[in-house]
């Protein structure tokens, strides 16, 4: 199957290092729809060891652990499809601060 | 390097059910506790993966009132394949049903009757219907627990926290080394006791039903700081976990719904003929069953088993409502995350990583067998035997860990603190400087857990033979080398690749145990089968194995297993 590709925009943000949060392009090479997570996953593997997120999973859509903001709505990154050939924006999810990139200190957690 | 210091009476390792039900017990007891859990409470450990069902013998006031703790006793013994040993089982058989009704205070829902006796589930091996039903599972379950722990002042919750040494003063465990993944700060906390409550280590396996933060850190630090381990080779598989599509692999769907009770369904081979006999095996028999099937050939495209329930005589709608009940986030999340209706498609399903029987040695108090250090749930070892039943790891979490909890907080009394040992501090802190500081060759640690993953899944499954494993092992030796290599970047705030790099490093010590523990151990039992050892041995290895650290090298033994109750 012919690779297609996701182009993701990432909010990156290091309040120890940046003035203010920026966002990086990704161009991501899939071959099928891919969640959310295994994005950021092959994101973190293969073209960017030092994006943060949070990595926990209970495998069953229910713990939040993994929301993240895509294209401005809430999502459960591991229950959320994105297909190929699709330009997307993703962003920490919010309900608390910035501890860095896309994961959050949760207020309720 | 500077480092924070904290005081306490007693530090507890870890965030799911036995993490935090040992520090209410301690802060019932009215000292000081500090949890620290490498993520969040109650959004930490396997206990959020978890489904319905904790078992506890109610007996009168559950399904069937012929069931007692005797019997749950004898049940857990025989799964156990007679080495679990008797004086913890009976702590987990007869003080389950107690520590249940002290979460149904806490706030779990359970399903009850109209006269309100506990709803309970059969599940193989036991004897009555023993499984409680919880309404939101293991998910609820674990929020429950953590706003337990919030609601006592008298626990610090240090929320992002990746505890990575236990620290040492002579012959003692004084407390423990971590980082505080928010600001990168590392912290030291001194204790009286230490109650060591990471859960197992499924994610050293690639197929795996747990979330890939379990890699066993509380196992490996302690046994680098010298206690005990105990028999690592009985990790125990599921039989039906989602294998395909990737976005929902290592979901399990449960074969136990199989039964007439619940959605009549099969597991088939790719014929579509029916592999499991009814009335259901125990897990370790499941597994042996579906990994042959696959082994001589009957598997599905991506190496499984079907998981069918198509040709039901309930009928699609009949089935839909049985998972919409048992296991409803399962059932929504396979649509949301692959697009599959469990209810009308047959899923690709095989035994993937789900729990670690063996773990820290303890005694019927959580003791480990270094003073000062205390384990309970899954991290603790010798009381499974060589299977789990459904419905025993929550319930472990609650009994042993309440247990270790209580005994951690009456020994700190008694013990007083112990200073920290500035030098054994510091050669802890080499773990963190040595990714720091540049290198000629370097590696990335997500490759060398790769590496390690790829290892475990290959050479140590449910099958398992002496020439396999020795290359394994070979393997996880070399890594070592590899590990010593790691360059991560220099970012204090939530430093990914310096938490894999730290969670590679102690993985290199549960893989090379593990493997030396099954490579020991020359019989089949339980969940360890060696292909060139297919007979089970009572004779020579109705025993534990024993493993812990002399010099630089594991020194592997056997030891009686304790029987109270029952002899076999």
């Amino acid at each position: 199957m012919a690779k297609a590709m996701i182009k993701a925009k990432i909010y990156r943000y290091d309040p120890d290092k940046d003035k203010k949060p920026y966002y990086k392009d990704y161009k991501v090479d899939v071959d099928r729809n891919v969640t959310v997570y295994e994005l950021l996953t092959q994101i973190h593997r293969d073209y960017d060891g030092t994006l943060a997120y949070r990595t926990f999973k209970c495998y069953k859509g229910m713990c939040t652990t993994c929301i993240v903001k895509l294209n401005g709505k809430v999502v459960k990154s591991c229950a959320t499809m994105v297909e190929p050939n699709t330009k997307i924006i993703i962003e920490p999810a919010g309900g608390g601060k910035v501890i860095r990139d896309l994961v959050i200190d949760f207020n309720k957690m | 390097m500077d480092v924070s210091r904290f005081n306490t009476d007693v530090v507890v390792v870890g965030g799911g059910g036995a993490a935090c039900r040992a520090a209410i017990a301690v802060a019932e007891k009215g000292l000081d506790c500090i949890l620290v859990d490498k993520g969040r409470p109650g959004r930490s450990g396997a206990t959020p993966c978890a489904l319905w069902s904790i078992q506890a013998p109610f007996g009168p006031r559950g399904r069937d009132e012929r069931d007692t703790p005797d019997q749950f006793f004898e049940d857990m013994v025989k799964a156990g394949r007679f080495i679990g040993d008797q004086n913890i089982v009976e702590i987990v058989a007869y003080t389950a049903c107690e520590r249940i009704l002290d979460m149904e205070r806490y706030g779990v829902h359970f399903k009850k009757y109209d006269d309100g006796r506990f709803f309970q589930t059969p599940m193989p091996g036991q004897t009555y219907p023993r499984s409680c039903f919880m309404i939101e599972n293991g998910q609820h379950m674990s929020t429950v627990l953590a706003k337990e722990v919030s609601r006592h002042k008298n626990i610090k919750v240090f929320k992002d926290f990746f505890a990575f040494a236990l620290l040492k003063n002579g012959k003692s465990v004084v407390g423990i080394l971590g980082m505080d993944l928010i600001n990168g700060e590392i912290v030291a906390i001194n204790a009286k006791s230490t109650v060591m409550a990471t859960g197992g280590y499924t994610s050293l396996w690639g197929f795996s039903d747990n979330p890939p933060t379990l890699t066993g850190d509380g196992v490996a630090m302690a046994y680098r700081a010298g206690a005990d381990i105990v028999d690592l080779e009985f990790n125990q598989y599921y039989g039906t976990d989602v294998i395909w599509p990737p976005s929902v692999r290592g979901t399990v769907v449960l074969y136990e719904l199989m039964i007439d009770e619940f959605a009549d369904g099969e597991i088939t081979d790719k014929f579509g003929k029916p592999i499991i006999n009814k009335p259901l095996p125990v897990r370790d028999e499941a597994i042996k069953t579906i990994f042959n099937v696959i082994k001589e050939g009957r598997g599905t495209p991506h190496g499984g088993v079907y998981f069918d329930t198509t040709k039901s005589s309930k009928g699609e709608a009949a089935v839909r409502e049985v998972f919409d009940t048992m296991t409803p986030k399962h059932y929504r999340f396979l649509i949301d995350a692959a697009g599959i209706d469990l209810a009308k498609t047959p899923l690709e399903v095989a035994p993937a990583s789900h729990y670690q029987c063996g773990g820290i040695y303890i005694n019927e108090r959580g003791q480990s067998s270094v003073d000062g250090l205390y384990g309970g749930g899954e991290c603790a070892g010798n009381f499974q035997g060589a299977n789990r039943l459904a419905g025993s790891a929550l319930c472990d979490t609650q009994t042993t860990g309440a247990q270790a909890g209580i005994c951690a907080a009456a020994d700190a009394k008694m013990r007083g603190t112990i200073p920290i040992d500035e030098n054994n501090l510091k050669s802890n802190l080499d773990i963190i400087h040595k990714y720091l500081s540049k290198k000629e060759k370097t590696v990335r640690p997500v490759f060398i857990k790769e590496e390690i993953l790829k290892t475990m899944d290959k050479y140590i499954s449910p099958y398992r033979e002496e020439s396999g494993m020795r290359k394994g092992l070979s393997i996880i030796e070399s890594l070592k080398n590899e590990v010593d290599k790691i360059l991560v970047p220099d970012i204090k705030r939530y430093n990914l690749e310096l938490m894999e790099a730290i969670e590679a490093d102690l993985m290199t010590s549960t893989a090379e145990i593990t493997f030396g523990s099954a490579l020991f151990r020359k019989e089949s039992r339980g969940h360890h089968n060696r292909i060139d050892y297919p007979e089970t041995d009572d004779k020579n290895w109705r025993c534990h194995t024993i493993v812990s650290l002399k010099g630089e090298k594991p020194d592997y033994s056997k030891r009686e297993a304790i029987y109270t109750r029952i002899k076999p």
